[in-house]
């Protein structure tokens, strides 16, 4: 289902984005909305503007025209409503802090006791499978249990919307398959919660087999080609669900969008 | 023993050899041109041992070390915040790039003639250049680490809205600090020179008065000996830095996967 006004937290409303003023458009008039606790995956070729539609959401860039609105709000700069997960998950982390401090380090701003904050790190670490690594410091591990640090810094502020760009990208494929499931995990577990996760991928199949709705980009300039429902049964499992005839239509509706949409 | 384990010891007894050879290429050297201006390392060394316990020399080299700690750290502290006001605004770096470059491009000895006309032959002075000298390098390392952080870390960072002085601290200084590092580390001997030529006015106590004196009265000997302490200090005081860059930075080093030697 696309979500009615009144059930969306996130609306982007006739976005555009120009990097110059004469230069051309990044992204021209993309309009859509996000439904409370929905998995939104956003796909598109390369250098369609999926990041540029990532930043603007989240506030790290702001619009040339059109507004994205957040609860009713529109979004002129970061808040802690929102997290983001973002590929280079070696990058992203910081090196001088061990995994808890890291997890624990958007919580400062709370008013929590140290105490507070590291007991909920803690439970979040647990949430995305890392339990006894906090004392551990980012590069000592692998790249899959960074990225799940990673993920455990975006919840532990307990924002609205998290969005994801392309963040099992750098991941070897069965990691990739590790990481997909902890997502969904998240997503359906988490403290008997619904967070909404906007997810920018280049991987069909990724987002056939995580979303509740897949959005399509034009290639350059990015706007929207098409929202496909996938309507797959939940709880997904790998196996299953990537052999079951619904999911292979899906995918092959989607791959037909966007081989009409390069035209 | 392991080969990488012999081949190391071989470098440590191969650094001591070359050490030893010049000492001894020294020694040589001054008995055969006998000269009064060169006196041989054996007699520098007899002298030293007479001279460094003496109460005159140690308060000398305390003199010398309270100025560089006092100068190092002013100029180290305010090398790391300009630096990271100038590393994180464009228009800080704007506004205060080309007065830094400027004076960044001056011969820190050549401040020392200034100095004193503006703050008299005293510690301020002393201090006020040393200051001076250590400020640059920290400065220029200091934009550049901040400037090197990478875009994720931006990124997140100001997703977390932190606030400026919040972002600079928390994420900024400690992102850069290994680039911070190098340039204390660089700052450190021209500390150590600025100590010694501004006190080569001669006046009041400290290392550099205690050589330039010795020089003066004609007394090689005690010259070479505080020359030689002046060498032996450079070497200790890097040495105590590496370690404490070590603990402090265990984490880049680590990181990424090398060993500071």
């Amino acid at each position: 289902m696309s979500p009615s006004a009144d059930t969306a937290v996130l609306r982007v409303k006739r976005l555009a984005k120009r990097y110059s003023s004469d230069g051309p458009p990044a992204l021209v008039d993309v309009t859509f909305d996000v439904a409370e606790g929905e998995l939104l995956a956003i796909v598109g070729p390369s250098g369609c503007g999926k990041s540029t539609l990532l930043r603007l959401m989240c506030g790290l860039l702001q619009p040339s025209e059109g507004v994205v609105l957040l609860d009713g709000e529109p979004v002129t700069r970061p808040s802690g409503k929102v997290a983001v997960v973002f590929q280079d998950y070696s990058r992203s982390l910081f090196p001088w802090l061990n995994v808890l401090r890291n997890v624990a380090f958007p919580l400062g701003r709370d008013g929590l006791s140290r105490t507070q904050r590291a007991a909920r790190a803690g439970a979040v670490l647990e949430e995305v499978g890392l339990e006894g690594v906090g004392a551990k410091y980012p590069w000592q591990l692998s790249g899959g249990m960074q990225q799940r640090v990673a993920i455990a810094r975006a919840l532990a502020s307990r924002p609205e919307v998290v969005f994801l760009d392309e963040p099992f990208a750098s991941v070897d494929a069965l990691t990739r398959g590790e990481l997909q499931d902890v997502l969904l995990d998240v997503h359906a577990h988490l403290e008997n919660r619904r967070v909404t996760i906007v997810h920018v991928t280049h991987d069909i199949d990724e987002a056939v087999y995580l979303a509740d709705r897949v959005l399509v980009l034009t290639p350059s300039p990015g706007t929207v080609a098409a929202s496909v429902e996938v309507g797959l049964p939940r709880p997904r499992i790998q196996t299953a669900t990537r052999s079951a005839l619904p999911f292979l239509d899906v995918r092959n509706e989607l791959h037909d969008v966007i081989a009409q949409a390069r035209r | 023993m392991s080969t990488r384990a012999v081949a190391r010891l071989g470098e440590v007894v191969l650094g001591a050899v070359v050490f030893v050879a010049a000492l001894a290429t020294w020694e040589a050297w001054a008995h055969s041109a006998a000269s009064f201006y060169f006196p041989p390392v054996s007699e520098v060394g007899r002298e030293a041992v007479d001279v460094w316990p003496s109460a005159d020399f140690l308060s000398a080299v305390g003199a010398s070390l309270k100025r560089l700690a006092a100068g190092y750290a002013i100029g180290a502290a305010a090398g790391v915040a300009i630096g990271l006001a100038m590393g994180s605004s464009h228009r800080v770096r704007r506004t205060l790039g080309p007065t830094t470059e400027f004076l960044r491009a001056l011969p820190v000895i050549a401040v020392v003639p200034i100095a004193i006309v503006l703050l008299d032959d005293g510690d301020v002075m002393r201090i006020a250049v040393i200051g001076f000298g250590v400020f640059f390098p920290v400065l220029v390392a200091t934009v550049a680490g901040v400037r090197g952080v990478a875009p994720e870390i931006r990124d997140t960072a100001a997703l977390l809205h932190l606030g400026t002085a919040g972002r600079t601290a928390r994420v900024y200084l400690p992102a850069a600090l290994p680039t911070i590092f190098a340039g204390l580390r660089t700052a450190l001997p021209i500390g150590l020179v600025l100590v010694v030529i501004s006190e080569f006015t001669g006046t009041g106590n400290g290392l550099g008065v205690y050589i330039w004196t010795q020089q003066f009265v004609f007394n090689a000997h005690g010259m070479y000996a505080g020359i030689l302490f002046l060498g032996l200090l450079g070497f200790v005081l890097n040495g105590l830095f590496v370690g404490l860059e070590r603990r402090v930075l265990a984490w880049h080093y680590e990181a990424i996967g090398e060993s500071l030697r």
